[in-house]
């Protein structure tokens, strides 16, 4: 079989990573933006360039819309929820501020945190319960103990899928002063994700996971009393004369030519959450409640994170007593063609709270074009894995 | 072929793209004609790169328009244009 074959036989459940296939919306109005958009949007008032505009703006519209968030200047374009992070927290924590944070982060929060922590910010980490969720009475003592910048959390774990109360964590961080900054990377698409409730101060989102966009474009929401430092200057279209970036939003973030295919597919991507959102969630969790009974049935496995009927987004990772993940992964892949991530999944925090920091962790995500047939091929495969 | 004749507009100025082609749908939405020009050197501190050009019958209605939503324009000029 060749490459392409193998490719689109693979039983695809990395969803955690990344979205694929996308749908072909998505991929025809990806096609679309190289194709015929080729004007930088922002750049230039000929109509090549004012559709480009166009475009970015209506984008910014949808995403708005779909994430409950008032004024769609308050969404920023971001080059992934990676920079959307790293923006959230070096935008707005200082040196000799504290920070409460979650033990169940992602790298996209450790390592900024870690830097800033070298330039003397101060980090208090909250460990997870044996499930990967965060009690609340731990962050409150936290934030009680010193003056507090910020109280950090995923929404949703990439690790367990575990959901984290992000209202009820807001709520705390207000009461003392603090600002609630939130990575949702996992949670955007697969959760009904409304700004206006959750109560976050920021909130950075992914727009190649359960949004169903391409690589390369995320989201930061950045609500309009916060004014974070930019650490990207450069041209934005406008005010050209001037060496300082403009105060107002989103030009202030978005230095450099707009990603035109990405944030086109990453529209195309929200109308398809938009109108099948609902029924898209329902599969998903069907499927992963499947996957999670069944993996619990064969014998010396244990699925890492909360417990079969608890609601969490359609991530679930496994460990087995005898047989080492990177195994089950790879004769996954080579034998089976079923594509999952065994390894620490950039989350060694997260790995360390639930006792696999030293062997990892195999890991599904299960997502759009996932069947139940691909969960059944995925657990029979399992049993023949661990047979051996 | 007659020539046409430099008229004057009214030019609406806003800081963002997005600003300005907010104004723009929701102007043209309501019925009032606009045309985003570039920013006439002069006018342009402050501004993005595109501007609103609408006929000076339509700019009292225009800026109406969009006070009402809370989107006024920075800055308010003219230019002279085909």
């Amino acid at each position: 079989m060749d490459v392409r074959e193998s490719v689109r036989a693979t039983v695809y459940l990395d969803h955690g990573a990344t979205s694929w296939p996308k749908p072909q919306s998505v991929i025809d109005a990806v096609t679309q933006a190289l194709a015929e958009l080729g004007g930088a949007a922002g750049r230039g008032t000929y109509a090549m360039a004012l559709e480009s505009s166009r475009t970015v703006v209506r984008a910014r519209r949808s995403c708005a819309a779909l994430l409950g968030v008032a004024d769609p200047r308050d969404l920023l374009f971001q080059p992934g929820c990676t920079v959307a992070c790293n923006l959230m927290l070096k935008g707005l924590i200082g040196p000799g501020e504290r920070v409460v944070v979650s033990s169940v982060e992602h790298n996209a929060v450790v390592r900024p945190l870690a830097h800033l922590e070298r330039r003397g910010a101060v980090v208090d980490m909250v460990r997870a319960d044996g499930d990967g969720v965060i009690a609340l009475e731990d962050v409150e003592r936290s934030v009680r103990a010193a003056p507090t910048r910020a109280v950090v959390c995923t929404h949703a774990s990439n690790v367990t899928g575990a959901v984290q109360p992000i209202s009820d964590l807001s709520r705390i961080a207000h009461e003392h002063g603090a600002l609630m900054l939130v990575d949702g990377a996992q949670a955007a698409g697969h959760l009904d994700v409304d700004l206006a409730d959750l109560g976050a101060d920021a909130y950075a989102v992914s727009g190649h996971k359960a949004l169903l966009g391409p690589p390369g474009i995320g989201l930061l929401y950045l609500a309009p009393h916060l004014d974070a430092e930019p650490f990207v200057d450069g041209g934005t279209g406008g005010d050209s004369a001037s060496t300082a970036m403009p105060s107002e939003r989103p030009d202030r973030y978005e230095a450099g030519t707009a990603n035109l295919p990405g944030i086109a597919g990453l529209s195309a991507g929200i109308a398809v959450i938009a109108a099948e959102g609902g029924a898209l969630r329902r599969t998903d969790a069907a499927l992963i409640s499947m996957l999670h009974e069944g993996i619990l049935a064969i014998p010396g496995f244990r699925v890492l994170g909360p417990p079969p009927g608890v609601p969490r987004v359609p991530v679930l990772s496994a460990v087995h007593e005898r047989v080492p993940p990177d195994r089950i992964a790879s004769v996954l892949d080579r034998t089976y063609g079923i594509a999952a991530r065994a390894g620490l999944h950039c989350a060694p925090w997260a790995h360390e709270t639930l006792g696999t920091l030293g062997c990892g962790a195999v890991r599904f995500g299960v997502g759009w074009g996932n069947t139940e047939e691909h969960v059944g091929l995925v657990l029979a495969s399992l049993r023949e894995i661990v047979r051996r | 072929m007659t020539p046409e004749r430099l008229r004057t507009y009214t030019v609406l100025g806003f800081a963002t793209t997005h600003d300005a082609l907010d104004a723009e749908q929701l102007l043209t939405d309501l019925g009032v004609p606009v045309v985003p020009v570039p920013a006439p050197a002069g006018l342009g501190h402050g501004l993005c790169g595109i501007m609103l050009r609408v006929a000076p019958d339509d700019a009292g209605r225009a800026l109406t328009l969009l006070g009402h939503a809370g989107r006024d324009p920075v800055t308010v000029g003219e230019t002279q244009d085909l």
